[in-house]
């Protein structure tokens, strides 16, 4: 363990590309994990195995988190994508459609274009991440940089009003599901949507 | 040398709790229940009070054929008990069972770390339900995505309100806060984490995704031998796990009315046991509800009280400083 | 309307309760379990008092009575009389593998020749060992209790007041001799 720390150690003060440490050579591998079940996530004609991988990639991605000292958004990100959001969609397609095997209607005509977006947007985040940290280095050895007081502190001091924007944006979109879920809203009735009238059968679902 | 020594002797002390509470639990259930319902339970293997009873189930399970059926997913269906089972095991890890450093591996964020693990778990269930080609499992998958709904929120509430009592996510630093008035302050929080808790497990009387009098036993239906053995296993130590946690969280964890240096390994273990027969009452005690009484119940009660909860925790917190 | 969640702390009390009390399971091979007194295990015979009537084995619903039987001729009990002639039971064997133990048997033996007994341990391997014989129905009839008591003021029974009436008769038909005899000798 001591060995690695020196090394690490040795690495954090060259930043040198050709001499990795353990812990980038770990960060790289699972990048290329991430990446490659990212990849099999939108080629597989298997539904629920294009969940499934999703996880790993999701997953994996936590892991990079983890690498990098940002415990905190780690878990996030596994509380609420692994554990919450796939699982979701797990179910989505579990009542739709999930068939053992192969889907051949599950390819999309406009995969090019699809494709030429996410290039896109993957060029994009790389250019503004390489640009914005270009030889940034995190200093393994001393006080935690994404522990849940640093994030914390950082979000609600620097980032209070971009965090309150997000928060009214998701209440909006939580307003409107219940809106749009509820027939009786449209209909003859003129109830309110705030008004705590009966709950609809079919809303329970739809609130989340 | 020694880090490497002292991790080990954690983890595989983690693992022997791993391995060992759950088995006296499902002992223990088999007696309370027997006893409540007017039995006696097991009483031949091993001799006294069939004390052997789940080594003998075990030994039983290891002798029966591994079934994989003809339409299922093969890779699925066989990688589901361990995503189901692993969760518990990490979860395990992290809680702290004494004073100081009394816990198999420190995390800062610690509470975030547990429920994100343990939400998991259910993706073994939905694994095992979809991959199983059947449709009873197909159901039970569902049933156990559409109960995520219910016990998510309330669960995440409540921990939340604890979080903001001590003013830290990590565990150990929450019982380093403890005192013990938190007990009637968040003793609300308290039940609805256990509720969501019970909610999460699928025990009675929430066990509607293995309901076996209506969809035989939910995405478990198809699985035989060691791979079964490994969900009922999962079952039982995410019952130690739910308890422990709830015994961190709300109970003061290793602090007693006496002797909490020496003692506080027995005092977690002991609150962390009467909540476990408290999880065995309700079992006996209670019929189970239909799915949509569940989403009722969280939706129009766990989930309002939880947020009373962290109002009141934020007007205290707020006043005693 | 009661506190809410009465109903819920009162289900938790029923099962706190009965888990204090002693379990009602009986250990069966280990400890004999405790019948009442007038269990119905299996039918017994009392061969002495058959008379191969045969009502037994017509009642049946399930036909699992087999019997067969032979006469035989008595000589006449005074000489000069009639010559009698007798059913003397050759087999008498229930299958207990039909039988229901519904017990018509037993209620219309007009000579209390079927009882029930409270055995029940008589469980085969092979269902043809089932048909149990006489010998085996006869074994069972030693383990039938004692018929219950009378009550106090009950009237006699009618055996019981028939053979005192006989015995009585006699006495006194001995008692008379007895005096006759003295007066002769006076």
């Amino acid at each position: 363990m001591t060995g690695t720390a020196d090394v690490t150690a040795l690495a954090a003060n060259a930043h040198g590309f050709l001499s990795p440490a353990g812990v980038e050579i770990l960060f790289l591998l699972v990048g290329i994990v991430t990446l490659g079940a990212a990849v099999v996530t939108v080629t597989t004609k298997q539904l629920v195995h294009a969940a499934l991988w999703l996880v790993a990639a999701l997953g994996g991605l936590a892991v990079e988190y983890l690498l990098l000292t940002a415990e905190f958004i780690a878990w996030v990100q596994v509380l609420i994508y692994v554990g919450s959001v796939v699982v979701l969609l797990l179910f989505g397609l579990m009542l739709t459609k999930a068939p053992i095997g192969r889907s051949p209607d599950a390819d999309s005509g406009n995969r090019w274009a699809a494709l030429a977006v996410a290039v896109a947007a993957a060029a994009a985040l790389v250019w503004v991440v390489v640009d914005a940290f270009r030889a940034t280095w995190i200093d393994l050895d001393g006080a935690v940089q994404g522990s849940t007081k640093v994030s914390g502190e950082s979000l609600f001091r620097y980032w209070v009003l971009p965090f309150e924007a997000l928060s009214v944006l998701l209440l909006a979109a939580l307003v409107g599901a219940i809106v749009l879920s509820r027939r009786d809203i449209d209909g003859g009735t003129k109830k309110q949507p705030g008004t705590t009238g009966k709950a609809g059968k079919a809303d329970k679902g739809g609130k989340h | 040398m020694s880090d490497i020594l002292d991790v080990a002797v954690r983890l595989a002390a983690v693992f022997v709790a791993f391995l060992v509470l759950p088995l006296v639990l499902g002992q223990t259930e088999h007696k309370v229940m027997a006893h409540m319902q007017g039995r006696l339970g097991p009483m031949y293997a091993g001799g006294f009070h069939g004390w052997a009873q789940l080594m003998a189930d075990a030994v039983k399970f290891a002798q029966k054929e591994d079934i994989v059926p003809a339409g299922a997913d093969r890779r699925i269906f066989q990688l589901a008990p361990a995503v189901a089972l692993l969760p518990y095991l990490l979860v395990l890890v992290v809680i702290p069972i004494g004073p100081g450093n009394a816990v198999g591996e420190f995390i800062d964020a610690g509470i975030f770390f547990v429920l994100a693990v343990l939400g998991i778990g259910v993706l073994g269930s939905l694994m095992a339900g979809w991959a199983s080609a059947n449709k009873f499992s197909l159901l039970g998958g569902l049933r156990t995505a559409a109960q995520l709904m219910a016990y998510e929120l309330p669960m995440l509430l409540a921990a939340a309100s604890v979080a903001m009592a001590a003013g830290t996510l990590s565990l150990p630093g929450i019982l380093e806060a403890f005192h013990w008035w938190w007990v009637p302050w968040q003793i609300v929080g308290g039940l609805v984490f256990f509720t969501a808790g019970l909610a999460e497990l699928q025990r009675p009387p929430f066990d509607m995704p293995v309901a076996d009098s209506e969809i035989i036993f939910g995405a478990y239906t198809e699985y035989t031998g060691l791979r079964f053995a490994l969900f009922l296993l999962a079952e039982f130590a995410g019952i130690v796990v739910l308890c422990a946690l709830t015994t961190v969280l709300f109970l003061g964890g290793w602090h007693g009315p006496f002797g909490a240096d020496g003692l506080g390994p027995v005092w977690t273990l002991l609150k962390t046991a009467l909540l476990a027969f408290v999880v065995i009452w309700l079992r006996v005690s209670y019929p189970r509800l239909r799915e949509d009484q569940l989403q009722k119940l969280a939706w129009t009660v766990l989930i309002p009280l939880a947020l009373a909860q962290i109002a009141l925790t934020g007007v205290v917190k707020v006043v005693i400083q | 309307m009661a506190i809410p969640g009465s109903g819920l702390a009162k289900g938790l009390a029923v099962t706190l309760r009965t888990m204090t009390r002693r379990s009602i399971t009986d250990q069966y091979p280990d400890v004999q379990p405790e019948l009442p007194p007038r269990t119905r295990g299996v039918i017994g015979l009392f061969e002495e008092n058959c008379t191969v009537c045969m009502l037994c084995a017509r009642e049946c619903p399930d036909w699992c009575i087999y019997i067969d039987s032979h006469k035989e001729t008595v000589p006449p009990a005074a000489p000069g009389g009639r010559e009698r002639s007798r059913n003397v039971l050759d087999r008498f064997a229930i299958d207990f593998s039909l039988c229901m133990y519904c017990g018509i048997c037993i209620e219309v033996c007009p000579f209390d020749a079927l009882f029930w007994s409270p055995e029940f341990e008589y469980a085969e391997t092979d269902i043809h060992e089932l048909t149990h014989e006489r010998d085996k129905l006869r074994e069972w009839m030693w383990t039938v209790p004692e018929p219950p008591a009378l009550d106090p003021a009950a009237e006699e029974p009618k055996e019981l007041a028939a053979a005192r009436k006989t015995a009585e008769k006699l006495a006194a038909q001995q008692a008379a001799e007895a005096e006759k005899k003295q007066e002769d000798e006076a």
